[in-house]
């Protein structure tokens, strides 16, 4: 019996749907096969890592705050990746726009008042921004790759964060430690859920998601951002140039990046802290993919990943499963999805074994 | 003499297509056989068979009287078929000669390798120099790397996929010399085309066929070309609807020395370019493909945009600084010449590919929203006035056909009334039927008291359809004249770049 790949005449909607799904299911039974492997409980591991975060109630506000930022970043992401335009480098654009709510916060330090919120959101989305801006700029008018500057620049952004708690932002009762100080009431993200640490960031996250899906499907800068992205050549016929486009794609996903990394910041840190990079930006590159580049994709794939994030933790706890483990099932559950994709164009065919040529 | 091929009950099903239904023919030593159809009739799908690109369902193919199955095309080679495609796969920044060595199953010395290929080009008098770099040639030099590399090979039978597509009558005559020399050595040749009057002109048999099936194997030279051509689409063929006597109006779209830069590395620009197109009027400009045209289309659309405001000028207005966008609300409209991926994105439905150029002219966005009833709508009665042959206007362009997809982008920019319409390439590879509807919408959309430009390389259609006349080479437009002054040899020799002395396009330097 032999399989053969043959291309569909219209790519199939079905499998761009079912992938995801299967991808996610792949990732368990082969997670549990690894971790069986390698002298674990692999069945354990895949129940405590993918379904414990589900069935126990008191996981839930963490999986909404992890979910959160994935949902907001991915769907810029999403947005700048309809494009092909690669922008690696959220994660650093995640801590820019950490970095320039904090600022807001430190000098309005001891103020009180509605607008100190609203002000650092504006600061974070603008610090995203012009973070992206760098490898828009370079890619733009000198035509370097935005995919390696955005990256290294995330590496420039953690520094800056390092300097920044060390000496001039440093928390003066801070007996030393390199982190700046609890940021004033005015400064942080409510909490919506009385009792719980659900705060503000988790229906932002949900919003975000929802126009980001209403402007790529209706309007015409959603229809700019999938027709380069389809076929470069045919936008610049249609008008679109691809300058504008890319500009449009980073400032966006930048900024979106950005307004994570307030939200973040304001919300569970309250404070400027080293460990602040989580690589949330990097993780989100799988949502958007996962999420097969469709907001509401986006918001149902934040979920999975905040599942595996949450369910790695209670893995380490209960089972003793390092905490790369979580890393190694998110790695999996991408490769399956870009190894499915195939089945969306070809299809997989039954063919009965042939004669061999007959040179006559 | 047995038969050189013998194609019987030939079957192949693709999902929701029968591409081949029982189709038998037979191609004897030495025999010149044109395999002639609309697109979609299942030309290619049978000679990808031959050529063992594919296998058939059912049926079953004899070589030299004996049965045999055609793996792949290595394993065609190896029995004699060598096949000349449409679209040349060639390096360019190689040499002729790394080219053909590539493209060896054997491997073989370069330099028994180079003594052999000028053994070929002497004995079948195709001049080229082994040692030029592919990029340098011309398309017609081109193809005869591809005919040299199957000719290595001593075929017994050669397949040639529309070579004439893109050669000037110079180039066709040579051509047709060695095909001629190659038959009478008893090299059997397939031959695939679209024009008529070649077929009658080089072979010997014709196979039809019509939606996958063989629907008459005639001898074209007892036929006429409008009767080959009605079999092949099955119903009568229309004439173009030309009224006789028409007056033209004021200049419309007037083009004063337009020049675009290098884009490509290996692109040809537009050198100093001066035409007139009044209303009402068709202006054919002809040209061997990579002269210019190209950047013709995309510095008449918008794509390129020069730093002359006057270069070009609709109604008297100034439109050379102006984008794409902004030219199409002036009235401009264009089609470039490749379909898929420029003027259609395939992956797309064919109601977002009119939301491609028709949102502004039809008021398709309100608020930065896109209307996408509006554009459904439009793109339905693109598809009914225009015969395209999709399920609506949810179907991707990318599941239509080459032909039907050229008639939707035709129809399209047709029914957006431009006032000036500059199309390359209108009806490249598509069949008789859908080409005659195309031409009639043009002349229909002229008669409205449009501007016409028709960039293509076919003088068939040109002079047809045309009311004037200039010819492109090497990015230099010669003067345009009406088209009935012209005779095929002249047309043929601007192509090749000689120029009359009333040449209009020599300027002063600035």
């Amino acid at each position: 019996m032999q399989f053969r790949l043959e291309k569909r005449r219209e790519p199939s909607r079905l499998m761009s749907y079912a992938t995801p799904f299967a991808a996610v299911l792949l990732t368990m039974v082969l997670g549990a096969v690894v971790f069986s492997l390698i002298g674990y409980n692999g069945i354990g591991a895949v129940r405590e890592i993918f379904l414990t975060p589900l069935t126990n109630p008191y996981k839930w506000q963490d999986l909404g705050i992890k979910a959160a930022p994935l949902i907001i970043i991915g769907t810029g992401l999403s947005i700048a990746y309809r494009a092909n335009v690669w922008n690696i480098g959220a994660e650093g654009q995640y801590v820019m726009g950490g970095l320039a709510g904090t600022g807001i916060a430190l000098l309005t330090y001891g103020m009180t008042g509605w607008w100190v919120l609203p002000l650092m959101v504006l600061a974070g989305i603008l610090g995203g921004m012009a973070y992206a801006a760098i490898p828009a700029f370079l890619r733009t008018k000198l035509n370097v790759n935005e995919i390696l500057t955005s990256l290294m620049l995330t590496y420039a952004s953690v520094q800056l964060i390092y300097y920044l708690i060390r000496a001039p932002w440093k928390d003066p009762m801070g007996m030393g430690f390199p982190q700046t100080r609890l940021f004033s009431e005015a400064a942080r993200l409510p909490t919506i859920i009385p009792g719980t640490i659900v705060h503000l960031g988790v229906p932002i996250a949900i919003i975000v998601g929802l126009i980001a899906w209403f402007i790529m499907t209706r309007s015409v800068f959603g229809y700019r951002m999938r027709v380069v992205g389809a076929a470069p050549h045919a936008a610049r016929y249609g008008g679109f140039s691809e300058n504008k486009t890319i500009w449009l794609a980073m400032l966006v996903s930048g900024g979106l990046a950005g307004l994570a990394g307030v939200l973040e910041v304001a919300g569970p840190f309250q404070r400027m802290v080293p460990g602040f990079p989580t690589n949330y930006g990097f993780t989100a590159i799988i949502v958007a993919f996962l999420g097969r580049l469709n907001p509401l994709g986006v918001i149902l794939a934040g979920i999975v990943l905040a599942i595996t994030f949450v369910g790695g933790e209670v893995a380490q706890t209960t089972i003793g499963l390092p905490n790369a483990a979580t890393g190694i099932f998110q790695a999996m559950m991408l490769f399956f999805l870009l190894a499915g994709d195939i089945l969306i164009k070809y299809r997989l065919r039954r063919v009965s074994p042939q004669p061999s040529v007959g040179a006559a | 003499m047995p038969n050189r091929l013998e194609l019987t009950g030939i079957t192949k099903q693709f999902p929701g297509v029968l591409a081949n239904d029982h189709v038998s023919f037979a191609v004897k030593p030495g025999e010149i056989h044109a395999l002639l159809g609309e697109n979609g009739a299942g030309k290619s799908t049978l000679v990808k068979m031959i050529y063992g690109i594919m296998q058939p369902d059912a049926g079953e193919i004899r070589w030299n009287d004996e049965p045999v199955m055609v793996a792949n095309p290595k394993a065609a080679r190896k029995l004699g078929i060598g096949m000349v495609f449409q679209h040349f796969s060639l390096f360019e920044a190689l040499t002729v000669l790394e080219n053909i060595a590539l493209g060896m199953d054997a491997k073989i010395p370069s330099r028994e390798l180079e003594s052999r290929i000028r053994g070929v080009m002497e004995t079948y008098g195709l001049a080229l120099d082994p040692h030029r770099t592919v990029a340098t040639l011309s398309v017609g030099e081109r193809q005869r790397i591809e005919i040299v590399r199957a000719l290595l090979l001593n075929p017994q039978l050669l397949i040639m996929d529309e070579p004439t597509s893109v050669l000037t009558p110079q180039e066709v005559d040579q051509l047709f010399t060695v095909l001629r020399k190659l038959a009478a050595e008893g090299c059997s040749i397939l031959y695939i085309s679209h024009k008529l009057h070649e077929i009658k002109a080089l072979c010997d048999t014709a196979t039809i066929l019509r939606a996958g099936k063989l629907v008459d194997t005639c001898d074209p030279r007892q036929e006429t070309s409008r009767s080959m051509a009605e079999k092949m689409i099955g119903t009568g063929l229309k004439d173009i609807v030309k009224a006789a006597g028409r007056t033209f109006g004021p200049p419309k779209l007037v083009v004063n020395r337009l020049s675009t830069g290098k884009t490509g590395h290996f692109d040809v620009p537009v050198d100093n370019v001066s035409f007139t197109v009044r209303a009402g009027e068709i202006l054919g400009i002809a040209g061997v493909a990579g002269n210019g045209q190209n950047a013709l289309l995309d510095a008449l659309s918008g794509e390129l945009i020069g730093d002359d405001s006057e270069a070009i000028t609709i109604d008297g207005l100034g439109i050379g600084l102006l984008n794409t966008t902004e030219r199409r609300r002036q009235g401009l409209c264009a089609v470039p010449e490749e379909r898929n991926g420029h003027a259609a994105v395939g992956d797309f439905t064919l109601s977002d590919n009119s939301v491609l150029t028709a949102r502004d002219r039809l008021g398709m966005v309100m608020m930065g929203l896109i209307n996408s009833g509006a554009a459904k709508t439009y793109t339905g009665r693109v598809i009914a006035d225009f015969a395209v042959k999709a399920l609506g206007p949810a179907s991707t362009a990318g599941s239509l056909s080459g032909g039907n997809l050229q008639k939707y982008i035709m129809g399209r920019e047709t029914l957006q009334k431009p006032s000036v319409l500059v199309v390359s390439q209108p009806t490249w590879g598509v069949d008789a039927g859908a080409a005659a509807a195309i031409h009639q919408a043009l002349v229909d959309l002229s008669m409205a008291g449009s501007a016409i430009v028709v960039i293509s390389q076919d003088l068939d259609e040109l002079r047809a359809l045309c009311d004037t006349l200039a010819v492109i080479n090497m990015g230099r437009l010669s003067e345009a004249r009406p088209v009935k002054e012209f005779n095929v040899e002249e047309i043929g020799l601007l192509m090749g770049g000689v120029h009359g002395a009333t040449e209009g396009t020599d300027a002063i330097p600035a």
